[in-house]
């Protein structure tokens, strides 16, 4: 059974179209990344499926029921934008608030359980006004894992996170579904979100540009070789002639891309005078697949 | 790793228990609720501080005109006419909005509708507990009456009967004025600077007072929420609180069935 099935959703402010006949598809048990540039449409999507804002049009089933079925929101948790946390109150209290809006018996093990998950048992008595923003991001996940949910959904979770708080973040959204647990996650740290994903969706536009899996994204990620030279220019010039995508990338390597083999390469450069001082070969990253696939689509 | 999916929600009591717990700590909790309860406590003695004033000393001779007229009274001849325990509507309206509002600003809404809980439970919830808050502000006014006439030395002389069944259909229609308070916080939810206003507007009884400008001292007007507000007077009776009641649950419940609606046909958040 899918997690999530949308089918033709639309939804509009207005004139605005923000949603134009979308169709997503989440498997259970995936950690599905939803991608996107700003405003194409994924939060609104994301307020959709959480039961915050009315579809146009279009059907949005949570494990085959209709989305705003009471019985299946109390198994969904999550996180869109900052999590609703009173200001003047701890970290505790607000926690214990959504525990009892949620009805859970043993609320004060399952707080402690669920604090302990994102690291924040230290901080349970911080007033939630005097947290960080990388705190308030771990609470708003703790805050949807109470009841243990069947889904998550979350809009921007790494945001203003540092380095441990993003490790953190992934070890729990994996975590989470080593226990059976859906993961819809979206955000622009496309490099984080490389390392979780099993799933991923690209919207643009407020339509779905592709859905696949994460081997699908590996098989169809470009191969590229990339390779210095004592006289960069004239490598890069002359590589260009031959193949149809050469670039220097930030690190200055000049990067060939679908070339046939790097003897290829050092031997055309060798026979025009141009010595290869490194080369190497990789794949490139679901960044730079994003990228290309925008760039594509412009 | 599969688990086994069971989509159990809370029944509506469970709901409604647990989202109570939240309003009611949340009141208990925030200093608005003190704040007004004290206004409430002293805005007799701020009445009574006015019989100094030309024309005003009449009116005051007996400390619980504060609380309600003699007798009901829709058209207003003056604003000292006014004052009374229906003052408390107004200061409650302002507090149920600055107390939904924080729903809106902190994001606690958005929390609350992503999980299993239903439009009509908010409504329920927030009209009971704002509807328990202005009934306590009733009692802190009542006591705020009694310190302020024993300090103003004005009569007491009342038949407890009638004072009783005044405050006790006041207090009553306390759950229809905070269901109208969490109606129109639910209409202007985005819009904190109007729902105060409307609160405040609809709390003055403005347009009953116009109403009865025109139709005169008419019982009709008993049917809306100023008017049986108004009608809990001090020749109250049995029948005055059970009128209070009827009209009191009829917009509680008109109230929170339009809030549900317009909850469940628009944008959350």
């Amino acid at each position: 059974m899918n997690a999530i099935e949308i089918r033709n959703l639309t939804k509009s402010f207005g004139p605005k179209q923000a949603v134009s006949g979308l169709n997503m598809t989440v498997p259970e048990g995936a950690i599905y990344g939803f991608i996107g540039e700003n405003g194409s449409g994924k939060s609104t999507t994301e307020k959709i499926i959480c039961g915050l804002i009315h579809p146009s049009g279009g059907t949005v089933k949570l494990y085959g029921k209709d989305h705003t079925d009471a019985d299946v929101r109390a198994g969904v948790g999550v996180l869109i934008e900052a999590p609703g946390c009173f200001p003047n109150y701890s970290v505790w209290n607000n926690m214990m608030l959504q525990a009892a809006n949620l009805g859970i018996k043993n609320a004060e093990q399952e707080v402690v359980k669920v604090l302990k998950t994102v690291r924040m048992e230290g901080a349970a008595s911080n007033k939630y006004k005097n947290c960080s923003l990388g705190m308030k991001q771990r609470i708003g996940i703790a805050m949807a894992l109470l009841g243990n949910p069947s889904l998550l959904v979350l809009d921007e979770p790494i945001n203003g996170l540092d380095a441990d708080g993003m490790r953190i973040m992934r070890e729990v959204l994996v975590d989470v579904t080593k226990n059976g647990c859906t993961v819809v996650v979206s955000s622009h740290i496309l490099g984080e979100l490389e390392k979780i994903a099993t799933h991923y969706g690209i919207i643009r536009g407020g339509k779905m540009l592709c859905e696949m899996t994460a081997e699908q994204l590996e098989a169809s990620c470009r191969t590229y070789t990339a390779l210095q030279a004592k006289d960069m220019s004239r490598a890069k010039a002359l590589l260009a002639c031959k193949y149809s995508r050469v670039e220097q990338d930030e690190a200055g390597y000049i990067r060939v891309y679908d070339a046939p083999s790097p003897e290829e390469i050092v031997t055309h450069l060798y026979e025009n005078g141009i010595l290869v001082s490194e080369i190497k070969t990789d794949k490139i990253g679901l960044e730079e697949y994003y990228i290309d696939l925008m760039k594509e689509g412009k | 790793m599969t688990r086994e999916l069971k989509f159990d929600s809370p029944s509506f009591v469970q709901r409604l228990k647990g989202m109570l717990g939240v309003d009611f700590y949340r009141l208990f909790h925030t200093p608005l609720f003190y704040i007004f309860l004290a206004i409430a406590a002293v805005i007799p003695a701020m009445i009574l501080g006015t019989m100094g004033a030309e024309g005003a000393e009449q009116l005051y001779t007996n400390t619980w005109h504060i609380i309600a007229a003699p007798t009901p009274l829709y058209v207003v001849n003056g604003i000292a006419e006014y004052a009374n325990m229906n003052m408390v509507f107004i200061f409650g309206g302002i507090m149920v909005s600055v107390f939904i509002g924080h729903d809106y600003k902190s994001g606690y809404v958005k929390q609350l509708f992503t999980t299993h809980a239903k439009k009509q439970d908010y409504m329920i919830s927030k009209s009971l507990t704002c509807a328990f808050a202005m009934a306590c502000m009733c009692i802190t006014y009542l006591l705020g009456a009694v310190g302020a006439g024993l300090f103003a030395g004005t009569s007491f002389e009342i038949n407890v009967g009638s004072l009783i069944c005044a405050v006790l259909g006041k207090m009553i229609m306390s759950l229809g004025w905070a269901s109208l308070y969490t109606f129109l916080n639910v209409i202007f939810r985005k819009f904190f600077g109007i729902s105060i206003a409307s609160s405040f507007f609809f709390g003055t009884g403005i347009l009953i007072i116009g109403a009865a400008a025109i139709l005169g001292n008419n019982s009709l007007l008993n049917i809306f929420l100023y008017g049986s507000s108004v009608y809990a007077c001090l020749s109250a009776n049995i029948v005055t609180v059970l009128v209070c009641l009827v009209c009191s649950v009829a917009w509680a419940v008109i109230y929170n069935v339009l809030g549900t609606k317009l909850l469940y046909a628009s944008d959350v958040y």
